[in-house]
């Protein structure tokens, strides 16, 4: 009894035709909204994590988001990234004691050139005020848990936690 | 009337004459200067000849498939083409962009990397177990190499895969052309016997690199194993690892992409490592078109095995009468078969009961497809070669 599984497969043959001529007009937009809609987020070791508040400075702002842990075998160090920014308000040299727990006592003292090339590498170095942060010398951008990189219009600093 | 090529015959499809042939690609021809109107209508000159050459190469391609009855060889052009062309263009943009094919990891952090295919088999689990994307890329466009977006290629694949299934890996892969084009140069292989159990292979890495991906939160296969990062862009070396990693790019590529296609006139990277060809394969089964052996008719002369660029017939499967379901459906056997026993067929049909017609309905499908993705990847990267040569 070949004839109904016949008209079926004609049925559905025709039918991905049809799909084909449909994926620029609909469905190609209809999944790509359906994929935002699922609530997906890039992994905050990209991200750098959620913006816990920011600190006004001297015409400037310091940006503290939440703190990172990495997931289970994950081989970078749980971290807290700062935002300076603008770049262009930076002075020459910054040094900010700053309160990243937000206890009103400072944490942890960021000190960096801020070079007028884009192009010229950054330097960091972080004086931990709290045991909980860990110190970082002349450190560059080796991994994603203890960096300096400047993204935009912001110069990023990521301070390893020491899980104290 | 019913086309003599779709009633039920033994032997090959003949060809067909001039005008049924203009006819059967009248819906394609229009459908390809439709797909290419945007760049038609564009003040830039260059995307203006890209847009007309690129349609005028599907239009001819698809028309030499209805003028001969064959698909492979012909929908090799494409495929190769997109194959070069697409390196090319994306390694002139990163080269404009940053100077350097080195991703750097303040590019990473802005979500600018660019997303292609080939991870998203290795974020499901991550994403379904706790919503997190481990790619450092944008869900929406991102600007810099960003795109469109990860969303955007995730709806794209979908989509398409919905279409054609495995058939993605010769419709759409913009990868896979550089190893068809490698495999077509030689005459001859001059390594004909392949252990058969290397085919195995690609479901070992794809089950490997989903669980290194899990454990790692990272895209394990770009970071570690994908050919196509020496020849699109790479995590830049930051320290010996990358210098490690990078290595191993250069060294799969020339093996698996250059020498080996060269040697066996094989897919081999496709064959033997693939780890989102693999996944593919998962949706020939959802697929309704597929390739069968008409047993009736078959000698068996394993013409079709020795044909079939990723070594999907074995002696098992041509008893049975079908393909293994790393099929892709480029239609190599098929041309091969001097008696017309591979055919295209669809689901629940008789085999070999109006196999052109199976044949037609794939490739209006696939080809729809091919001039949407791959046509559009062929019209900006030639806009950019002639950009730089007018």
């Amino acid at each position: 009894m070949k004839w109904p599984t016949s008209k079926l497969g004609y049925t559905a043959a025709g039918m991905t035709v049809v799909v084909a001529m449909l994926v620029p007009f609909l469905l190609f937009g209809l999944f790509t909204k359906g994929f935002t809609k699922l609530g997906l987020r890039v992994d905050e070791m990209y991200s750098g994590g959620p913006t816990v508040r920011t600190i006004q400075a001297d015409g400037y702002t310091v940006t503290i988001h939440k703190a990172v842990y990495p997931h289970l075998l994950q081989t970078e160090k749980p971290f807290v990234q700062l935002d300076w920014k603008p770049v262009n308000a930076l002075p020459q040299h910054v040094s900010d004691a700053v309160d990243v727990d937000g206890d009103g006592q400072p944490d942890v003292r960021v000190s960096f050139d801020v070079p007028k090339d884009p192009k010229t590498p950054l330097r960091v170095d972080v004086d931990a005020l709290n045991p909980r942060y860990q110190a970082m010398r002349n450190v560059g951008k080796q991994k994603f848990s203890e960096l300096i990189v400047r993204v935009d219009d912001a110069i990023l600093v990521r301070v390893p936690l020491t899980g104290r | 009337m019913a086309d003599p090529a779709c009633t039920a015959f033994a032997g090959k499809t003949p060809p067909r004459s001039w005008g049924r042939a203009l006819l059967l690609t009248l819906p394609i021809a229009l459908w390809s200067l439709f797909m290419s109107l945007r760049g038609l209508l564009q003040p830039d000159r260059s995307l203006q000849i890209a847009s007309a050459l690129t349609a005028a190469f599907l239009i001819a391609l698809f028309f030499m498939m209805m003028k001969t009855s064959s698909t492979y060889r012909w929908r090799r052009w494409f495929f190769v083409a997109l194959g070069v062309l697409f390196p090319i263009e994306f390694i002139h943009n990163v080269m404009v962009l940053r100077g350097s094919m080195g991703i750097p990891i303040e590019e990473m952090i802005a979500g600018r990397t660019p997303f292609c295919f080939l991870p998203i088999p290795l974020l499901i689990l991550p994403a379904a177990l706790t919503k997190t994307l481990v790619f450092p890329g944008s869900l929406l466009p991102g600007g810099g190499m960003a795109g469109a977006g990860m969303a955007a290629m995730a709806g794209l694949w979908l989509a398409i895969t919905l279409v054609v299934g495995k058939g993605w890996c010769s419709y759409a892969c913009f990868f896979g052309g550089i190893e068809e084009g490698m495999a077509a140069l030689p005459k001859k292989a001059h390594w004909k016997k392949l252990d058969p159990r290397l085919r195995l292979v690609p479901w070992a890495v794809l089950l490997a690199m989903v669980l290194l991906s899990l454990a790692l939160f990272e895209p394990a296969y770009c970071m570690w194993l994908c050919p196509f990062k020496a020849v699109s862009e790479y995590v830049a070396a930051r320290n010996t690892v990358g210098m490690v990693q990078n290595g191993i790019f250069v060294v799969l590529f020339a093996a698996l992409v250059i020498v080996l296609p060269l040697l066996t006139k094989k897919r081999t990277q496709c064959t033997f490592l693939c780890p989102f060809g693999a996944f593919q394969s998962i949706f020939n089964k959802t697929s309704v078109f597929d390739i069968k052996i008409d047993r009736t008719v078959c000698s068996p002369c394993v013409l079709c095995q020795k044909s079939c660029p990723t070594m999907s017939l074995t002696d098992e499967s041509i008893k049975k009468g079908e393909t293994l379901m790393s099929c892709m459906k480029c239609g190599a056997c098929v041309d091969a078969c001097p008696k017309g026993a591979a055919v295209w067929h669809i689901r629940g049909t008789q085999v070999a009961v109006k196999p052109e017609r199976a044949r037609l309905m794939f490739l209006y499908a696939a080809w729809a497809m091919a001039a949407m993705f791959g046509g559009t990847i062929i019209t900006q990267d030639l806009a950019t070669i002639l950009q730089r040569v007018i």
